[in-house]
């Protein structure tokens, strides 16, 4: 093979990727400014005057409004704010807490370690959770699987509010194997990531077994089987493949669950994190919180999908001549 | 107090306990708060930690921005005032040894104690006394404190190293218990000018207090250790000299079941805000004990908002009053737990609660009917609400959620079906976010207010409530003879006096215009294992003490 091929063949590769990887990207901050936008119209639309949240239960005297009004920059035009706060957004500056009186920066890096810390331990004990049920269970049509199906219908039906109260009622409270709360080290991790990894291992549990069931019964699983390929390494050697494709694309929905999940969880353990700031932000309405966790969410969603999406291109090399 | 071989065995043993802590975290994972505490405990005395799981993560630990009366409990505990209160309501020396109030009550003078230093080294005299009133008055600081509390306040003057003076343009009855109130933590002049975020606080602005704060990850707790050097408690506390505990966990745990389950699994040896479902168990557990102690202030009431039909009309106000049996209510919602109130005051400042108002209102349908009836509201709608000129008799209330605490959104269902049954009315309570709210005060569609207020000197809670244009005077109540007679109550520091006063205030909203429906006493309950002596509460406040006089162990 010649050298002049060599470079082609790159050069074609890079341009099957390059287009792609550019739209996605794009996409991706296209994504970040309308969440940076909505986010900044859900403060204008919810009820009730910022000056109003600034006050709380203090004195509301002209001359208090006017110090505020003043002291945010609550003077300027809706347009000229908006334009502000994009540019202090393209600075890094998220802004400051009204009620915590806080940089809203250094808030949010005390809390997001604990949180990735729960999200991540949770998403591996649900994923190894669904891998093994699904494993063990699929293609048998015998009690095993109905049992392991109406298994992943609790875990996916329970709240995390009530399987965390009931881990530490067993695990904490009698038995003493757990800490009630905090986020001291992995022992501290284990009962929280598991009432938030239940409900994925659920979902994830029912869509591999499907995935592999349906796959089972494809000609390729026929064609292995005749050449005298044991069952179980039909599945997990072929079929897990085809089933694991649908269970990527969940991975966006993953996030979601573990980050609204983290509200309950660490609020139930005592844990540090943002699910609590979140909870007493919105509460509180403090906006500034609010917004930059909205922001935050949003780099997060759109992190994992150009991700994910990447990966298909990996995976699937149709994908890059078609797209 | 302490000898030096002394605080040497407490760190061999701080030691010991850190070791036997990670052993314990090693071998079966549980870091167990009473194994620390037991083993705390062995040197008998002083020494020992304890994790204490309180309900309310603080909003900020500057006590000059203190507001939440949940959060009370940490804030002496890193913070002295200038003056103590005693178990009467009397002013008591603390960091100022003396004082004296001129005739005019415009001036007063004060002595300082001339040994105490603040957690950074600094001195504590009188100019640092100075610093802190002239930063609570400073612009953009705490404007709440500024134009309530120090509204009176004209300026500081440091007469001496350790005397002060300072001028009201007005006299103010309220001024020393202010001097005695969180807001008066004195925090060292050199933390205020250097504090990375001084609203916020933090382990970066310290006091005097028995404690310093060292640690606060938030969401999760906020660490103490002892301030060696600390001997100036006030002369009420259990003990001079340093605190016996070596440091102090508060854990946050916003569940009440978690807090419970924490404590009678050992992991923490105290715990706040005990919920009355839980009071019976936890009564019954012989290695338990609970406390309840009634918070000062305004008591948990219904206020009506009179700008509006129906609640203009005072016949509907006393309807709804006496439409409610009270005690069968709270009976339900807290098992027993809940002490009834019958006046604006709470019983739990008796210095100016008025006790001739128990039984004059209340649990009477009978005569509610009666009044409605007369009021006009004669006829009954197909679900059997009132109405007039077909308008449902509706009154609606409109609740923060982060306010909603001691189950007041269950209290206000309980409240809506007695109304209905009993007499017809729609009553509505909605919990919304604090925006909504805001929303509908502003907008004044709500008839209902819920409200009740921990201020330590119950005039101080009058005072926002009812005076014509006061800061959260939700009922548009507008009364000249009743803010003549707060205005003179306030003034005055004679107690004698202003309980007359008071008695005159209360009998005019809850007697002549039924201006609202009291409902009951807020109370701190705090329950903790049997190793634990020495938690007592304020005198004034009844919220719990700081954990200066706390030991575990015998």
């Amino acid at each position: 093979m010649s050298t002049l091929t060599l470079t082609r063949r790159r050069g074609l590769a890079a341009a099957g990727w390059a287009g792609p990887v550019v739209r996605r990207l794009g996409a991706g901050v296209a994504v970040l400014w309308a969440a940076a936008t909505a986010a900044y119209l859900a403060l204008l639309l919810v009820p009730g005057d910022t000056v109003d949240v600034l006050i709380a239960d203090g004195v509301d005297t002209p001359e208090r409004r006017a110090q505020i009004i003043t002291e945010w920059g609550l003077d300027r035009s809706q347009a000229r704010q908006y334009v502000d706060y994009l540019v202090r957004l393209l600075h890094g500056d998220l802004g400051r807490s009204y009620v915590l009186q806080r940089g809203v920066g250094d808030l949010l890096a005390t809390q997001v370690g604990p949180t990735i810390r729960l999200a991540l331990t949770a998403a591996v004990f649900g994923v190894v959770l669904a891998l093994v049920l699904a494993l063990t269970t699929a293609g048998r049509r015998s009690w095993f699987g109905g049992l392991a199906g109406m298994s992943e219908l609790v875990a996916v039906s329970m709240p995390p509010f009530l399987v965390g109260l009931l881990l530490l009622a067993v695990f904490s409270f009698t038995l003493g194997w757990f800490p009630v709360s905090g986020d001291r080290g992995f022992v501290s991790l284990v009962l929280p990531a598991v009432a938030l990894g239940l409900q994925i291992s659920g979902v994830l549990g029912q869509v591999l077994r499907e995935g592999l069931e349906r796959a089972l019964e494809e000609p390729f699983a026929v064609t292995a089987r005749s050449r005298g390929i044991t069952e179980r390494r039909l599945v997990a050697g072929h079929a897990l493949r085809h089933a694991l494709l649908p269970a990527v694309t969940l991975t966006g929905w993953f996030v979601g669950v573990l980050f609204g999940g983290a509200i309950i969880v660490e609020a139930v353990f005592g844990r540090p994190g943002l699910g609590q700031l979140t909870l007493s932000a919105v509460t509180g309405k403090d906006m500034p919180v609010v917004m930059a966790l909205i922001l935050l969410s949003a780099v997060v969603y759109v992190t994992v999908s150009t991700i994910v999406d990447l990966s298909y291109l990996l995976i699937d090399p149709r994908l890059r001549r078609s797209g | 107090m302490l000898e030096p071989p002394e605080e040497k065995y407490v760190k061999v043993q701080l030691g010991v306990l850190a070791l036997a802590g990670t052993l314990t975290l090693a071998a079966c994972g549980a870091d167990t708060g009473a194994q620390n505490a037991a083993a705390g405990g062995e040197g008998g005395g002083e020494g020992g930690s304890l994790v204490w799981a309180v309900e309310t993560q603080p909003i900020t630990f500057n006590p000059q921005q203190w507001g939440q009366n949940k959060a009370r409990l940490l804030v002496h505990n890193q913070f002295d005032a200038l003056i103590a209160r005693g178990k009467d309501g009397e002013f008591l020396p603390w960091l100022a040894k003396s004082w004296e109030v001129s005739k005019d009550g415009l001036t007063y003078t004060f002595e300082l104690r001339e040994d105490v230093t603040f957690h950074d080294g600094e001195k504590f005299d009188a100019a640092s006394v100075k610093a802190n009133l002239d930063q609570l008055v400073s612009p953009g600081y705490n404007a709440a404190v500024a134009a309530i509390q120090l509204r009176d306040f004209s300026s500081a003057e440091v007469t001496g190293p350790y005397s002060l003076k300072v001028t009201l343009k007005a006299p103010d009855g309220l001024f020393l218990d202010f001097l005695a109130s969180p807001y008066a933590g004195q925090v060292s002049p050199k933390s205020l000018k250097n504090a990375k975020d001084l609203k916020a606080g933090g382990p970066d602005l310290v006091g005097t207090g028995p404690f310093i704060l060292d640690r606060f990850t938030p969401g999760q707790e906020a660490h103490y250790k002892r301030n060696p050097k600390y001997n100036w408690a006030p002369p009420n506390a259990g003990h001079q000299g340093p605190a016996h505990l070596a440091e102090i966990t508060y854990r946050f745990l916003p569940e009440a079941a978690v807090r419970v389950g924490a404590l009678t699994s050992g992991q923490v040896q105290v715990i706040e805000g005990v919920p009355a479902t839980e009071l019976g168990l936890l009564k019954s557990d012989p290695k338990v004990k609970v406390e309840t102690s009634l918070n000062s202030g305004s008591a948990f009431s219904y206020y009506f908002n009179v700008s509006h039909p129906p609640f203009d009309d005072k016949r509907v106000r006393e309807a709804f009053r006496d439409a409610v049996d009270v005690d069968t209510v709270l009976n339900s919602v807290y098992q027993g737990t809940a002490k009834r109130a019958w006046s604006v005051i709470g019983q739990g400042s008796p210095q100016f609660y008025d006790a001739s108002l128990e039984n004059t209102f209340g649990n009477n349908a009978q005569r509610a009917n009666k009044l409605l009836d007369e009021a006009g509201w004669d006829k009954r709608d197909a679900e059997g609400f009132r109405v007039k000129d077909g308008k449902r008799l509706t009154v609606r209330s409109v609740e923060s959620a982060p306010y909603v605490r001691d189950r007041r959104d269950i209290l206000a269902q309980a409240v809506q079906a007695a109304v209905k049954q009993s007499v017809g009315i729609d009553f509505q309570p909605k919990v919304v976010d604090q925006g909504t709210q805001l929303k509908a005060l502003q907008e004044d569609q709500y008839e209902v207010f819920q409200n009740s207020r921990g201020d330590t000197d119950a005039g101080a809670a009058l005072n926002l409530i009812l005076p014509k244009g006061a800061a959260i005077n939700r009922t548009h109540f507008e009364n000249a003879e009743l803010d003549k007679l707060l205005a003179d109550a306030s003034a005055s520091s004679d107690l004698t006096r202003r309980k007359e006063l008071y008695a005159k205030v209360q009998k005019i909203v809850v007697t002549d215009e039924a201006l609202l429906l009291p409902l009951y006493v807020p109370a701190d309950q705090v329950a903790y294992g049997a190793e634990v002596t020495g938690i007592t509460f304020e005198p004034v406040s009844g919220t719990p003490n700081s954990a200066y006089d706390i030991r575990t162990g015998t």
